[in-house]
């Protein structure tokens, strides 16, 4: 997303309304002795796009499965528009979507009778439906392709087709359970563009992902969930400026190892002598002097990175760099 | 390379119960079910084994020798008889009413034919009175016996017709050997002196049964009376009853099982592509569901059923448009499509895949099929095996449909008989409700955790 959208949205979020259209209270569930969620709290605001993030076996889709109805909280409660919501029913959530991560949907089915089915079996029957289906057929660019099987159809549309499915009761809070996995980048663009516009609409997003970069461009506000608790919430500045500050890390590549007693300030990578890391808060008057001591000490430098912080920063270093199942 | 394919191949099959189960006890049980409808349990003659006939005696007198050969017959291997005079009338009473508007009451003969045709017995024995001047009265005056047989088990005809003349024989041999003599007498000439010297050692031999019925000239005529055509020259010259019923109920009820587990695995497709977790999010319950698809299969389980029999109807003569056997078959195909969508529902909701369904299903439907009558028919099947197609689905379906095409009383109303199938649509509306209770169970594992 460019720059000035970017700040758009950071803008918008700062005039949101404040009260939560979702919020889940001291949320615990255990699978026999396993522990999937301990007591997360999470709130979602109206028009807010919120990104909830976590490595796998955080305990993200138990908590969207227990919002959805589909799992029953050990304790904990989930109210949405102030109403507290009964667990393990799919019924009562005519306010909330869900897009499951699966492309659920029927395939020997056209996008107009899947849209149909899912329309009918939300409650929006008739002329109404009917005009939804108009609406959402356009909405996700299926138009042309509103008769033909979904089968057929490339993985991009079979997303968007699984979106659409989700909004035809005009829901006021919508689940979204990695929406773009598997698609190509310009279909992912297109997707973000619907959502946005979904969002434009008033409708309330809650999306988990692993697309950290995405996440950090288009999300307002960010969870991140690590073993079934939330370890840290806000926008991607604050989780910065909370988590890893807002230094430069420089990594400083040589063409071959120095003497390690010169260089007290540098830190040398364990893992590979020649590599120099060094954090930097002011790099315009930093950089400079330390290139010039790896000179003067006979270092020869090959390359020179410099990483600015952003949200895969922040996760690695809430969740830690070792893979977990 | 290929060791590696075969290792993963063995622990995958070991890690899988059902697929371990399909493939070495689905072979046995095939095996044993064949084996003791053929062969019979432990048993080296086939003949020995098999279900004998049961078969009513009607005697024409009360005379000594109609005892004889009715205990002769009783004494053969392949028939069990009963005889007429000590029916029970519960028997009739329980199995098969007679109208209550009949005007006049029935003759013995169509008592007989009645039984058969309901099938309380395999076949019935009709002896004309004085049945000693009908043995061996080759193409003489005196009245046959009748054998009344169910076209159905056309096996039991000629069985039965075989031992009467064995009976016959062995009723009385002395009689059998003074009539073949004096038939060789009319047409050979007089014995030589040796001749009648070696018959009167013979007739010492077989004792004291020689009757002495000069001019006879046969064993024992038989004849043979079809109970379904029975009396229909003037009832309903038109119609004849066709086997064709018999393998329509037989091979519909089987397919209509494949079909219905075939549907019932849409629910797994359901599950395996996410529909169904996204179904249940929207304000379906899965008790809605579960109805709504038994519903749905349901109709499919009518639909083939009617083609299946229209198909026979317009093909193969079957008598499907009468007012009677229409109003049967479709209540038969109600209760069965009902029971067997259920069915499908089951085994969908018990398999935790498509291809465990798959496996399952064959087994099962295999095993209900060959051992309810639908390869192999009943009636020569041993009596063991007879019994224990009354606890399968398709035992039960093929009975029904069988008594609608087959075993009907001409002389029932509509009424009659649609209250004569009373005990099949019960069992098989009983086995819809109890599968589909079940189902709800096993389903209880898409509900939330």
């Amino acid at each position: 997303m460019p720059k000035v959208a970017q700040s758009k949205v950071w803008a918008d979020w700062e005039s949101m309304d404040q009260n939560p259209v979702l919020q889940v209270s001291g949320a615990f569930k255990n699978y026999g002795q396993q522990p999937a969620l301990c007591g997360v709290e999470l709130s979602l605001r109206r028009g807010e796009w919120l990104a909830l993030l976590g490595p796998n076996g955080a305990g993200k889709t138990t908590l969207i499965r227990a919002i959805a109805g589909r799992v029953f909280l050990d304790r904990g409660e989930i109210r949405m528009l102030g109403t507290e919501l009964e667990q393990g029913k799919g019924s009562g959530r005519d306010n909330l979507g869900v897009v499951p991560q699966e492309i659920a949907l029927y395939p020997t089915l056209t996008a107009r009778e899947n849209l149909n089915v899912f329309g009918s079996l939300h409650g929006v029957h008739g002329k109404t439906l009917a005009e939804r289906i108009r609406w959402a057929l356009d909405w996700v660019a299926l138009t042309e392709r509103a008769n033909d099987r979904v089968g057929g159809f490339s993985g991009g549309m079979k997303r968007r087709l699984n979106i659409a499915a989700a909004v035809l009761h005009r829901p006021e809070v919508l689940l979204l359970d990695e929406p773009t996995v598997g698609v190509d980048p310009q279909s992912r663009e297109r997707i973000w563009d619907m959502l946005r516009q979904l969002q434009g609409e008033g409708t309330s997003l809650l999306l988990t992902t692993h697309q950290l970069d995405e996440a950090q461009q288009i999300c307002d506000r960010i969870v991140i969930v690590d073993h079934g608790k939330a370890i840290a919430e806000g926008t991607l500045e604050s989780l910065i400026e909370q988590t890893v500050g807002r230094e430069r890390m420089v990594e400083i590549q040589l063409e071959h190892k120095l003497d390690a007693h010169a260089w007290q300030a540098a830190v040398i990578d364990p893992d590979d002598a020649t590599l120099l890391r060094q954090p930097m808060a002011d790099l315009a008057a930093e950089l400079p002097s330390l290139l010039a001591e790896i000179q003067s000490a006979g270092g020869s430098v090959r390359d020179v990175h410099i990483r600015v912080p952003n949200l895969q920063t922040v996760f690695i270093h809430l969740t830690g760099r070792a893979l977990r199942e | 390379m290929i060791g590696t394919i075969l290792h993963v191949s063995w622990l995958t099959l070991k890690r899988d119960y059902v697929a371990l189960g399909l493939t070495f006890l689905l072979p046995v049980v095939f095996f044993s079910i064949f084996a003791g409808i053929f062969s019979g349990m432990g048993g080296g003659n086939g003949a020995s084994v098999m279900r004998p006939l049961s078969v009513l005696v009607v005697r024409g007198d009360d005379e000594p020798f109609s005892h004889r050969f009715a205990q002769e017959l009783d004494g053969q291997d392949m028939v069990n008889v009963t005889d007429f005079v000590d029916l029970a009338q519960t028997v009739e009473d329980t199995e098969t009413p007679a109208p209550a508007h009949d005007p006049e009451p029935e003759t013995e003969l169509e008592t007989a034919v009645r039984l058969v045709r309901v099938g309380t017995f395999d076949a019935a024995v009709v002896l004309p009175a004085n049945l000693l001047e009908s043995i061996a009265d080759f193409g003489g005056q005196a009245p046959p016996a009748k054998v009344v047989y169910d076209p159905s088990n056309p096996a039991s005809r000629m069985m039965l017709e075989g031992v009467m003349q064995s009976t016959a024989m062995n009723s009385a041999p002395g009689l059998m050997m003074n009539r073949g003599l004096d038939m060789f007498v009319q047409y050979g000439g007089p014995l030589t002196e040796s001749q009648k010297s070696a018959v009167e050692s013979g007739q010492s031999f077989f004792g004291g049964d020689q009757g002495s019925g000069a001019g006879s000239t046969g064993l024992i005529a038989v004849e043979s009376i079809d109970a379904r055509q029975f009396g229909k020259q003037e009832k309903d010259p038109e119609k004849k009853t066709n086997i064709v019923a018999y393998y329509a109920a037989g091979i519909g009820v089987m397919f209509l099982l494949f079909s219905m587990t075939g549907a019932g695995g849409a629910l797994l497709e359901e599950e395996e592509s996410g529909t169904l977790d996204r179904l249940l999010t929207s304000r379906l319950s899965i008790g809605s569901l579960l109805f709504g698809k038994w519903l749905f299969f349901g109709f499919v389980g009518i639909a083939q059923l009617t083609l299946m029999f229209v198909w026979g109807a317009l093909v193969f003569d079957l008598d499907l448009f009468s007012v009677k056997h229409f109003a049967g078959f479709a209540v038969m195909t109600l209760v069965s499509a009902a029971a067997a969508s259920a069915f499908g529902i089951l085994l969908a909701t018990f398999a935790k895949s498509r291809a465990q369904l798959s496996g399952m299903s064959t087994i099962l439907i295999l095993v209900m099929s060959a051992m309810g009558g639908s390869m192999v028919p009943r009636f020569v099947m041993p009596a063991y095996m007879d019994r224990a197609a009354k606890f399968t689905f398709n035992g039960w379906a093929i009975d029904g449909f069988l008594k609608v095409f087959w075993r009907e009383n001409p002389d029932h109303d509509l009424l009659e008989s649609l209250l004569y199938l009373a005990p099949e649509v019960s069992v098989l509306g009983a086995m819809a409700i109890v599968f589909l209770a079940i189902a709800g169970r096993f389903a209880r594992r898409w509900q939330p955790a």
